[in-house]
């Protein structure tokens, strides 16, 4: 089950027009927990209105830093991100998970690899922390950024990357690529996609001598670039990707009870799997849903059958049901609707459930 | 390894600054982006769909190596000698391991693993003579093959023989999938689950040194072999098709249990039981 520490906010420092990056202090006795390795993120909660939402920011900060910290891009409409780029303040307080991620590959100081990152705008972050701890912690190591931003005033940590530059001179080098500015190089103007990967790879980089490619951003370019990286050579198990998902995934939704007296021994349950709907008559007793589910031919989703794993949750759009053990589901998955079918039964007359969402 | 860019930073310096504006974000629907091989790397990242068949995945991986090790363990005592008892305690020892790395990704998404570790009885075995065909049994999601008790050493060196090459198979197929944290672990484990195919294959040559063992073995692969190949699933499976459109799978199970079939040919035909 999710456990969230108090992290004490010591300083919001602007980055750009739309970006922050929050320095976090946790408490002495959770330090061990947010000993972190380069390229993580912390997961943090905040009420929003009533509503508990979770949100993903990766850590910038070097190993050797002795700072944990992260940047937080504002999104359109998204509540969290605006709430920290206008309101978050030093001394404040935020809950956050110990730090989780894969997005980095062990270092062995007595190796000299070569490195080759791509961000494309907030995806700067988790890469930042992979370039300042492989430099520091490889010493013979070198680190190559292909940067994509919209335009200059957008590029998080221009100034950092430009001083990590001069202290490591011939050891990192950095390339800017820029959608909304025509620059005389054409080659840094645009997307990053894969005719600009095939051009950067004939001139800028020796991509034959690359040991290790890292790629955090939206989508198109992480298809685009792997797509690139593997046509030149690379192995699938040389590419590292860390998806940045800014946008809330999830579809808001509001659950809907309706009340309808609950008097019957039998429930017509509504379920949707995979975009398709079946109505299923079924006791209200002695059958979860999923069993019903899996009678009516839906291959729905379970393992365990206990609670435990998670594997069948869905959402209760409509109706009422209840729950007889829940070991996975926190309470503000339950607020928004989320049920483990295998351990639900109806209660109402009429319920709408949906794997779907 | 790359040329001197610190000319072309100069240029970037001199930039002309033209805005175009009005760029629309570079996003694109998760389900193109999972049918073109992309990759995701956080539980945030997930939809619902795609997490349910991600976790009845995971789940079906470490319930069967959690019941492969409680049914392993039992066997330790037989071995031969001290080699093959270490042997057979580094399987059990390694194959809890894998349980365990993948039970924490399951964690990431909301399972409690503590519980999720002791949910079911994984000594739990049918009777031997039961044909449970390739459906699920019980109430946890072990393969069906691992409901089966081994009867004795040799019997247990030859069902891990069959079901090693199988287990190298399907790892390695699991390896390509599209939640990469779990891909990485299976590519860092297949090597020892290899082992553990080599451990067994070595134990099997070792008891065909004795001649007398030759019609026990002919009686347990000819036990085994249809059990394990029901392990790669229907050959025409819907469920695949829903698996194949997340990334999570790429082969087929008909084209799987072939390449098995093909690998246990060939090792019987290099023992000399074919």
């Amino acid at each position: 089950m999710a456990r969230f520490f108090p992290l004490e906010v010591t300083d919001v420092r602007r980055e750009t027009r739309d970006a922050v990056v929050v320095t976090l202090a946790p408490r002495d006795e959770d330090r061990q927990a947010f000993d972190f390795t380069q390229g993580q993120y912390l997961t943090f909660r905040r009420s929003f209105d009533g509503e508990e939402l979770r949100r993903s920011y990766s850590i910038c900060t070097g190993k050797d830093e002795g700072l944990l910290r992260v940047g937080i891009k504002r999104v359109d409409g998204g509540a969290f991100s605006t709430w920290a780029n206008e309101d978050l303040k030093a001394g404040d307080a935020l809950e956050a998970m110990a730090p989780m991620g894969a997005f980095h590959v062990p270092l062995q100081p007595e190796m000299s690899r070569n490195y080759l990152a791509f961000a494309g705008g907030s995806g700067i972050t988790p890469v930042l922390s992979l370039i300042k701890t492989t430099l520091a912690r490889e010493p013979r190591s070198r680190f190559t950024l292909i940067y994509g931003n919209r335009s200059i005033n957008s590029i998080m940590f221009r100034e950092e990357l430009e001083d990590i530059k001069n202290t490591n001179l011939g050891r990192f080098n950095v390339v800017h690529v820029l959608e909304s500015e025509a620059q005389e190089i054409d080659l840094f103007s645009g997307r990053i996609d894969a005719e600009k990967c095939a051009r950067l790879f004939k001139g800028w980089v020796n991509i034959a001598a690359v040991d290790m490619a890292f790629i955090c951003g939206p989508e198109p370019m992480m298809l685009a670039i792997a797509a690139s990286l593997r046509e030149h050579g690379l192995r699938d198990e040389q590419i590292k990707f860390e998806l940045f998902a800014s946008a809330p995934r999830r579809a808001k939704h509001v659950v809907k009870t309706t009340t309808d007296g609950a008097r019957a021994e039998t429930c017509k349950a509504t379920i949707t799997l995979d975009g398709s709907t079946r109505v299923i008559e079924m006791a209200k007793k002695g059958e979860t849903i999923l069993e019903a589910a899996l009678a009516a031919s839906l291959d729905a989703p379970f393992a365990c059958k206990a609670g435990v794993c998670s594997t069948c949750r869905a959402m209760v759009l409509e109706g009422e049901v209840e729950m007889e053990t829940n070991h996975a589901l926190e309470d503000y998955e339950v607020r928004q609707g989320y049920v483990l079918t295998c351990q639900c039964h109806p209660l109402s007359d009429h319920v709408v459930v949906t794997y779907d969402q | 390894m790359t040329s001197d860019p610190s000319d072309k930073n100069k240029e970037l310096e001199r930039i002309r600054v033209s805005e175009k504006g009005g760029n629309a974000p570079e996003t694109m629907p998760l389900e193109d982006y999972l049918a073109q091989g992309g990759k995701l790397t956080t539980p945030e990242n997930a939809p619902p769909r795609y997490r349910g068949e991600l976790l009845r995945l995971m789940a079906t991986f470490v319930d069967s190596e959690l019941a492969g090790a409680a049914g392993f363990a039992d066997i330790i005592n037989q071995g031969p000698g001290i080699k093959e008892r270490i042997s057979a305690s580094r399987i059990v020892l390694e194959k809890l391991d894998h349980a365990e790395r993948v039970l924490a990704v399951m964690g990431e998404f909301g399972a409690d693993v503590s519980r999720y570790a002791n949910h079911h009885p994984w000594t739990a075995r049918v009777a031997r003579d039961c044909d449970l065909g390739a459906t699920r049994h019980g109430s946890d999601m072990r393969l069906a093959v691992l409901h089966y008790p081994l009867q004795d050493w040799l019997d247990a060196v030859v069902m891990n023989v069959l079901m090693g090459r199988a287990v190298t198979i399907q790892l390695d197929e699991f390896s390509r999938l599209s939640y990469q944290p779990l891909g990485d672990i299976f590519r860092a484990i297949l090597p020892r689950e290899r082992r553990h195919m080599e451990l067994g294959e070595e134990g099997l040559r070792k008891l065909l040194q004795d001649e007398t063992n030759r019609p026990a073995v002919t009686a347990s692969i000819a036990y085994w072999r249809p059990r394990v190949a029901a392990s790669f699933g229907a050959m025409a499976s819907q469920h695949f098709d829903t698996q194949k459109k997340f990334g999570l799978r790429h082969t087929g199970n008909a084209e799987l249990a072939r390449q098995w079939a093909d690998q246990v040919d060939g090792l019987l035909g290099d023992i000399g039981l074919r």
